[in-house]
């Protein structure tokens, strides 16, 4: 029932992504999808070239006149170093992320931009049904997390105000519409009621455009401090 | 319409070599550029990127300015809509341009696409730096450019010295002409990768990525037939 397709960011997706035009949390996403799928990869260099084409058909060819502005601007760029020896690199290597995280024994390797976020230090909390959850902030628009399901788990059934994008690490879960594995990217919007469980355990990226509703029974006792979670994982840092 | 342009620059500056004895490509390096001063479009942006990368030719980063200030400034207002930072962004732009020239690379698209993307990723930076947005993640881990990061990897060599020499030979017959060229301009005449880069009239970041497969490619197949 879920074709191959859809288990990836939709070409719009990719073309806000290609462009910058996409808050941090779902670049984010995406780019960690990318990094694990040849075919979006290519499909997103493909869209980087098409969009620098329409850029310098929009902009024309029409160069920028000499002003003394402007020719003190470049002499001081051109007083600026250039990048090109080892050592410049040898740094970054320095502080290159730990690329690794252990879940309950497993072993997981991360796509490199989830690498750099969780070398920061993740906090994880344990939610209701067997979920681990340890929030990150990116922006103000999203609640981005790690969600990790202990096998056999659970989450109570909910439904989205926004749009919910998860992203599998690791293991696998599914729902009414399908099973998901390793750098799928499985969309959900506002018309899906689900209710994700895993056997085998699961390690995600999810990012979130606004707070979820559980729907039924003691789960609704949640809610508020969904509300609350939401508000405190984008609030602005001072 | 060239002369009137032309009479007012200061000399055209061309790659050095430090042999005058590469005689045939030099030449044609100087027969590329020259009529390019009179009809400064013709020269392509590429020619230009790999002057300001492989010898810091401030008259090439002219130009290249010159075409691409008033392309990122309207990529500026369309993603932020503000003429300040539009112009902060033609400046960061541009001197990423010039830091990172060394690092082009050819064989991973045109110098246009180059621009586009590094502006992009400037403009996302300093729009998370405006909204206060945490420094935990930027543009260059959303969008790493690959080879950034593995620069140092060519430089470490002591390859077994079993291998018998005619062997290396054969293998390196079979490399593609682009890296074997490379190839050559190293090992066999024992230039610096500068000079090499020069040499080629290629991007320095063309000549580490291309040496770099060529080198891994050399060991995977001693590695192998050993
Ligand atoms: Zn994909």
């Amino acid at each position: 029932m879920t074709d191959k397709r859809a288990l990836h960011p939709t070409e719009t997706m990719l073309e806000e992504f290609a462009t910058g035009n996409l808050s941090t949390g779902k670049c984010v996403a995406i780019a960690a999808h990318v990094e694990l799928c040849a075919e979006c990869r290519q499909r997103t260099s493909e869209i980087e070239a098409q969009a620098t084409l329409a850029w310098l058909a929009e902009t024309g060819s029409d160069s920028t006149e000499s002003s003394s502005d402007y020719a003190s601007l470049v002499d001081s760029i051109v007083a600026q170093p250039q990048f090109s020896d080892a050592d410049e690199f040898a740094e970054q290597d320095a502080a290159s992320p730990v690329r690794e995280i252990h879940m309950h024994e497993r072993s997981i390797t991360l796509p490199s931009v989830l690498a750099r976020i969780a070398s920061d230090g993740l906090v994880w909390k344990k939610l209701a049904g067997g979920i681990n959850q340890a929030s990150v902030m990116l922006d103000d628009e999203t609640q981005c997390e790690f969600l990790y399901m202990k096998p056999g788990s659970q989450v109570p059934v909910h439904k989205h105000q926004g749009n919910e994008i998860t992203l599998v690490l690791d293991g696998s879960f599914s729902d009414a519409m399908g099973n998901y594995g390793p750098s799928d990217f499985v969309v959900r919007t506002p018309s899906h009621t689900h209710q994700p469980a895993s056997d085998e355990g699961c390690l995600c990226f999810a990012v979130l455009d606004s707070p979820l509703t559980f729907t039924k029974g003691l789960a609704r006792l949640f809610n508020p401090v969904n509300r609350y979670r939401f508000k405190r994982a984008t609030s602005q840092r001072v | 319409m060239g002369n009137s342009i032309s009479d007012g620059l200061p000399p055209p500056s061309v790659p050095r070599s430090r042999k005058a004895s590469d005689s045939r490509t030099e030449a044609a390096a100087v027969a590329d550029i020259a009529p390019a001063i009179e009809a400064e479009q013709e020269i392509s942006d590429e020619k230009l990127l790999i002057a300001v990368g492989n010898s810091k030719d401030r008259q090439a980063f002219d130009q290249l300015f010159k075409r691409f200030a008033k392309r990122i400034f309207a990529m500026g207002m369309k993603l932020t809509r503000n003429e300040q930072l539009s112009n902060d962004l033609v400046q960061e732009a541009m001197l990423t341009v010039w830091q990172k020239a060394p690092l082009y690379d050819l064989d991973r698209g045109t110098a246009q696409s180059w621009i586009f993307t590094l502006t992009r990723n400037r403009c996302f930076d300093m729009l998370r730096k405006l909204k206060r947005q945490p420094s935990t993640v930027n543009a260059d881990d959303i969008w790493p450019q690959e080879g950034e990061h593995d620069g140092n990897m060519v430089h470490e060599e002591q390859g077994s010295q079993e291998v018998e020499i005619a062997q290396i030979e054969a293998y390196y017959e079979q490399l593609p002409d682009a890296q074997r060229e490379v190839v050559e301009q190293i090992y066999i005449h024992d230039r610096t990768h500068e000079e090499a880069a020069e040499h080629l009239q290629i991007p320095l970041g063309t000549l580490k990525s291309r040496l770099r497969l060529a080198v891994g490619k050399l060991r995977h197949l001693i590695g192998i037939e050993q």
